[in-house]
């Protein structure tokens, strides 16, 4: 007789469908998150596609039905460390990092306040700064604040400790290991965005008014480092011409050698923050094909009709910093025209693709990828790979995936 | 308006079989023509050579002054986001050259392919057999070595050597002339405030060659850099070390003083002599070790390259091999050896307009009128 439950690796959009999708026909579910929250990359957005929702719309429905049904569990902080057995009977363990806040939690401040240790805020890409406490995100699932240990001073500072009220503090907190059983696991391990620092062209990361796309998100976002004012990173100017560089890294043999499906429209979108902000701002956006998969056209389209919108074919090859005003220097060959130009910026944007995350960070669990590191069976053990574990996806279709894995799992369950 | 294009299929296949195997590779991304240090603001290469290339534009193709700007520095390929190797296409378009601009063009499809190297070898080996049966039928002199018993300069090695750099020099100068009328073709015309071609050409030789300035400008090409200058000014040691010898050999028949070869060791033209062949070997040993070592994603090697270099390790080493077994007083080995050298010098002049070495012309030519119709690298 097999197991009837549900491993889901990710607790991303994706992740969160697939579980919810599974939970609520009946089956047990545990989600399995590395991060302290869950929401993946789409709590970092400031709109997504398709109908640029802000994330709280999307992810709060679904934090409501994990709540809502005991039916799913949910491990922050948690990695698999290793699986064995096979569809049906899948025994899984499970690390737990400590968080050092436990349930009574209420989201305060008051650690905050008192806490002496300043970190840089991965979240926001570097963009901001938060305490060595801090709370994940301004929507955090579960509302819970959590203890950065690589740089908290531990039970020597304990200011924290001493600040909560509701003892919700344990320093002492240790890792803990669980194995759960499960019949059948789905891969929703998502996607990290490109490292920059390999594209020694495009800046490698150095040049500090060069963002990436995902950083656009941080600094547009209302809950962002900047409170959701678009503004260069070094002296927090307005910027007034602003490039997009499309395919930093993607669809390149040296780096991703495919294409990332919506970094297109993710750019795309951009203009629409920056429009929101700048109304005379000018954008150029380089490109080599323009990627508008779909009903995606229109919006194409509408952008378009910006007239303060230049879209140039021509890949960036080179970026380089005028140190005197902090601008950027972009070179490109404008193909429709034959000529090669520098364009001086103030701001701008490398369009960078995703990888796999388990291309970055290995997955205890034997499942076969292409050369990329994308997730391509295992459907014949019962795993699943959904989203942009499976191939770079927007989060409507990753979802459209996540329901379709959700029913595979369950039929390998029922078997 | 729309432009009906009528694709040479043929010529992209000449073009793939001449060392642009990658080329329909390219998507047209632009890297190559950013990444180029050497590529100008207006119609920038070599992205524009890789379209015309897939659409077959032999016409387009053909006169492009753009292939002699490129100092193969494999920048591009390098940087190439498929793989399509856009400098192998112009080295490709280059070797293609070399067989279409010089006449006869029978030489060209020779030196086309590795299958002809039994004629181009063939030619000078037989005609210095030839010469070496009718001087000694055959034998190997008795005496002290001295190579002008076999191949007396007077009635041999000048008369010979003579006639092949006339003809040489009348090739070159016909081609120069369609090469320079097909950029005018091209629209490519000097302004009326533009230097005098000489004047651009001194440029040019002052600016650029002698100090191989253009070859340094990219990364890629810093492994490549110290190869090409030795084996390039080792040619010009050997060269000066010929006109020296030349003119004491007609000195002294003329009025009797000057040198007489062989040479002493310590003789300052022979010291030269030595150092330019020990830098031609040294920096062949670069060039050889870098085409071996070569990133075949990046880069491959052609014909044209290989037997450039081979001729040239053919030249080099039989030249100093001659000189070693006559110092060892090894006559045989000493007189066969230098037989093989007068074939290596041969093959390397008598075919140098259909040769990779044409560039030396070729290049230095087109250098010369870029710079006098203002072509020059962005931000140059």
């Amino acid at each position: 007789m097999s197991n009837s439950s549900i491993l889901v690796i990710g607790g991303g959009f994706s992740g969160l469908t697939a579980a919810l999708e599974a939970a609520e026909v009946g089956h047990e579910v545990f989600i399995v998150e590395k991060m302290p929250y869950l929401g993946g990359r789409v709590a970092q957005l400031k709109h997504y596609f398709p109908k640029l929702c802000p994330p709280s719309c999307g992810l709060e429905i679904n934090f409501q039905r994990i709540k809502n049904n005991p039916r799913v569990k949910h491990f922050t902080l948690a990695e698999v460390v290793s699986v064995s057995g096979g569809p049906g009977n899948y025994d899984v363990k499970i690390k737990i990092s400590p968080r050092y806040v436990n349930n009574n939690c209420t989201a305060c401040d008051k650690c905050v306040e008192v806490c002496p240790v300043e970190r840089d805020s991965a979240y926001d890409f570097d963009l901001g700064k938060t305490k060595a406490v801090y709370r994940p995100h301004l929507m955090s699932f579960p509302m819970r604040y959590v203890i950065d240990d690589q740089v908290c001073e531990g039970s020597s500072c304990a200011k924290c400790v001493e600040a909560c009220e509701y003892q919700a503090i344990d320093l002492e907190e240790k890792e803990k290991e669980i194995t759960i059983s499960v019949g059948s696991i789905v891969v929703a391990t998502g996607w990290e965005p490109y490292d920059v620092s390999k594209l020694t062209n495009l800046g490698a990361g150095q040049i500090s008014n060069v963002i990436t796309n995902m950083q656009m998100e941080r600094l547009a976002a209302p809950a962002g480092p900047t409170t959701g004012k678009i503004q260069r990173p070094s002296d927090g100017e307005e910027p007034k011409r602003i490039a997009f560089v499309q395919c930093a890294g993607s669809r390149d043999q040296n780096h991703l050698d495919y294409c990332s499906y919506i970094c297109c429209m993710a750019s795309l979108k951009h203009c629409t923050y920056i429009r929101e902000q700048y109304p005379d701002a000018e954008v150029v956006i380089y490109y080599i094909d323009l990627r508008a998969p779909g009903r995606y056209e229109k919006f194409l389209n509408k952008i378009q009709q910006d007239e303060k919108v230049l879209m140039v074919k021509g890949k960036v090859a080179k970026i380089e910093e005028d140190s005197a005003t902090g601008d950027v220097i972009v070179t490109a060959e404008d193909i429709m025209g034959g000529v090669k130009k520098e364009e001086k910026f103030n701001m701008v944007v490398l369009a960078t693709g995703m990888q796999p995350s388990i291309a970055v960070n290995e997955l205890a669990l034997e499942v076969p990828k292409d050369e990329e590191g994308f997730i391509t069976g295992g459907e014949d053990k019962g795993i699943f790979a959904v989203g942009c574990a499976k191939m770079p996806l927007d989060v409507m279709t990753s979802a459209e995936t996540a329901t379709g894995a959700a029913l595979k799992a369950i039929q390998t369950v029922r078997r | 308006m729309s432009t009906r294009i009528e694709p040479n299929v043929q010529f992209i296949r000449e073009m793939q079989a001449a060392g642009g195997e990658s080329l329909k590779k390219c998507y047209q991304c632009a890297t190559c023509s950013v990444i180029c240090p050497l590529s100008p603001e207006e119609a920038p290469f070599p992205r524009k050579e890789m379209v015309w290339a897939q659409w077959g534009l032999k016409d387009k193709l053909v006169n492009d002054i753009d292939i002699w700007l490129c100092h193969n520095c494999g920048e591009c390929s390098d940087n190439c986001p498929r793989g399509a190797k856009p400098g192998d296409l112009l080295a490709a378009l280059r070797n293609m050259a070399y067989k279409s601009l010089s006449k006869p063009a029978i030489i060209g499809e020779w030196m086309s392919s590795a299958k002809y190297l039994p004629i181009l070898f063939g030619i000078p080996a037989a005609l210095f057999l030839i010469v070496w049966a009718l001087t000694t039928g055959l034998t190997i002199p008795d005496g002290e070595i001295i190579f002008a018993k076999v191949y007396p300069t007077l009635q041999t090695i000048d008369p010979i050597f003579i006639l092949t750099v006339l003809f040489v020099v009348f090739t070159f100068a016909t081609s120069i002339k369609g090469m320079l009328s097909s950029f005018k073709a091209n629209g490519l015309e000097p302004k009326e405030d533009s230097p005098s071609f000489f004047k651009s050409l001194i440029d040019v030789v002052k600016d650029e060659i002698i100090s191989h300035r253009k070859f340094k400008d990219c990364e890629s090409n810093k492994d490549r850099y110290p190869g090409h200058l030795l084996v390039f000014y080792g040619f010009i040691a050997l060269a000066v070390v010929t006109g020296i010898i030349a003119f004491f050999y007609w000195t002294n028949k003329l009025f009797g003083f000057g040198m007489v070869t062989p040479l002493a060791l310590w003789n300052p033209v022979k010291i030269l002599a030595n150092a330019g062949g020990i830098a031609l070997i040294v920096g062949l040993v670069f060039m050889t070790r870098n085409r071996l070592n070569a990133d075949p994603k990046k880069t491959i090697n052609s014909f044209y390259d290989w037997y450039l270099i081979g001729v040239i390790w053919f030249v080099a080493v039989t030249g100093m091999l001659a000189q070693i077994f006559r110092l060892a007083d090894a006559a045989a080995p000493a007189y066969i050896v230098y037989y093989l050298h007068l074939v290596s010098v041969f093959m390397l002049f008598a075919y140098l307009p259909w040769s990779k070495l044409a560039h030396l012309v070729y290049r230095t030519v087109a250098l010369a009128y870029a710079r006098q119709i203002g072509r020059k690298g962005l931000g140059e």
